[in-house]
C-alpha cells in the first residue's frame, strides 16, 4: 500500500493575445480549434481525444509519451460564461497512477482590441508525486501554443 | 449585465471524531447517512438529493431555507480511496447564479481509536456573490453536524 498524501498548491499565469475575447473563447470552446493547441510535445502519440463543452460535460485527452508512459487528462466543466470565463476540474493519470486533481479557472478580459487571459490552477498532487513545477511549465507551453493557433 | 470576477482562496479545517476512519468515511459514502448531516436540518426543505458515490459519479442536492431561493450543490467525484481520502469538485448555485466552484480534499487519518479529518477547500468565488469566510464557516457547521450524526 502506498502512503496517501495530498499536497495542495496554486499558480496563476497571464497572457495578452492580439485577438478579441470571442475569438480566444472559441479556441477553448471549439473542439477542432482546441485540438490545434491543446496538445503535448512532439514525442507524444495521441490515443484518444473527446470533448463535450457544456456545464457537466467531460473532456478526455490520452496519449503515449516518448518514454512509453500513457498520460490521461480527464476533465469536467463547471462554469461557462461565453467570452468571459471557463472553470473545469481535471484528473491526471500517468499509466494507472492518479497523480493530481486540479481546478482550473480561465478568465478572459478585453484589453484594447485584444484579450488578457488569466489561468489559475488550484491543485492537489497525490501520494508523493512530485510535480516540481512541471504543471506550471506545461501550462505556459499550452498558452504559447494557444497564441500560435490564434495567429495561424 | 453581471460584473464578472473571481477570487481564489484556500482554507483547511480539522476535526477529531471518536469513530474509526471506516465509520467517518461511510458518512460521506452512504447517501442515506450523508443526507442526514449534509442537507437536512431545521428550517431546510430538501427538494432533491441524489448521490452516485464513485469516481466520475455526480451528486446533486437542492434545498431551500424557509421557502427562500433554491440553493444547488453539484458535485463531481474525482478520487476515492476507501477509509482514507475523497476528492471532489463542486459548484454552488443560488437561484440562477453560480456563486462558486471548488475543489475539496477530505483526508481521514487514524488517531488513537478515532479519526482526524482534514478538510481542504481550494475555491473560486464568483462575481462577488460569495466569500471564503462564509464558506469556511458553513463547512465548520457541516463537520459539526457530521460529528453529531456519528454519535447517534
Amino acid at each position: 500500500m502506498s502512503a496517501r498524501s495530498a499536497v495542495h498548491g496554486t499558480f496563476a499565469l497571464e497572457r495578452v493575445y492580439d485577438a478579441a475575447p470571442a475569438r480566444v473563447f472559441k479556441a477553448w470552446a471549439d473542439p477542432a480549434i482546441k485540438a490545434r493547441w491543446f496538445v503535448a510535445p512532439a514525442d507524444w502519440l495521441q490515443l484518444e481525444r473527446s470533448m463535450d463543452f457544456r456545464i457537466g460535460g467531460t473532456e478526455r485527452l490520452r496519449g503515449r509519451k516518448g518514454s512509453g508512459i500513457v498520460s490521461t487528462f480527464d476533465s469536467v466543466y463547471h462554469d461557462i460564461v461565453p467570452d468571459q470565463r471557463i472553470i473545469y476540474s481535471y484528473d491526471m493519470h500517468l499509466d494507472e497512477r492518479h497523480i493530481s486533481v486540479s481546478l482550473a479557472t480561465v478568465e478572459l478580459k478585453a484589453e484594447g482590441a485584444g484579450t488578457r487571459v488569466v489561468i489559475t490552477e488550484q491543485g492537489a498532487f497525490l501520494d508523493g508525486y512530485d510535480d516540481g513545477g512541471s504543471r506550471e511549465r506545461g501550462t505556459r507551453i499550452l498558452l504559447d501554443q494557444l497564441g500560435g493557433a490564434l495567429r495561424g | 449585465m453581471t460584473e464578472r470576477s473571481v477570487t481564489h482562496a484556500t482554507f483547511t479545517i480539522e476535526r477529531s471524531y471518536d469513530s474509526p476512519p471506516a465509520k467517518v468515511f461511510k458518512a460521506f459514502a452512504d447517501p442515506a447517512i450523508k443526507r442526514r448531516w449534509f442537507v437536512e436540518g431545521e428550517g431546510w426543505e430538501v427538494e432533491e438529493f441524489t448521490a452516485d458515490f464513485k469516481v466520475g459519479g455526480q451528486e446533486r442536492s437542492r434545498f431551500r431555507f424557509r421557502g427562500g431561493t433554491p440553493i444547488c450543490n453539484d458535485t463531481a467525484y474525482h478520487d476515492i480511496v476507501p477509509n482514507e481520502r475523497i476528492i471532489f469538485a463542486y459548484t454552488m448555485t443560488i437561484g440562477e447564479n453560480r456563486i462558486s466552484a471548488s475543489l475539496a480534499t477530505v483526508e481521514f487519518k487514524p488517531e488513537g481509536r478515532g479519526t482526524m479529518l482534514l478538510f481542504t477547500e481550494q475555491g473560486a468565488f464568483l462575481d462577488g456573490l460569495d466569500q471564503v469566510e462564509g464558506r469556511k464557516g458553513g463547512w465548520g457547521e457541516l463537520l459539526d453536524a457530521l460529528g453529531r450524526s456519528l454519535q447517534s
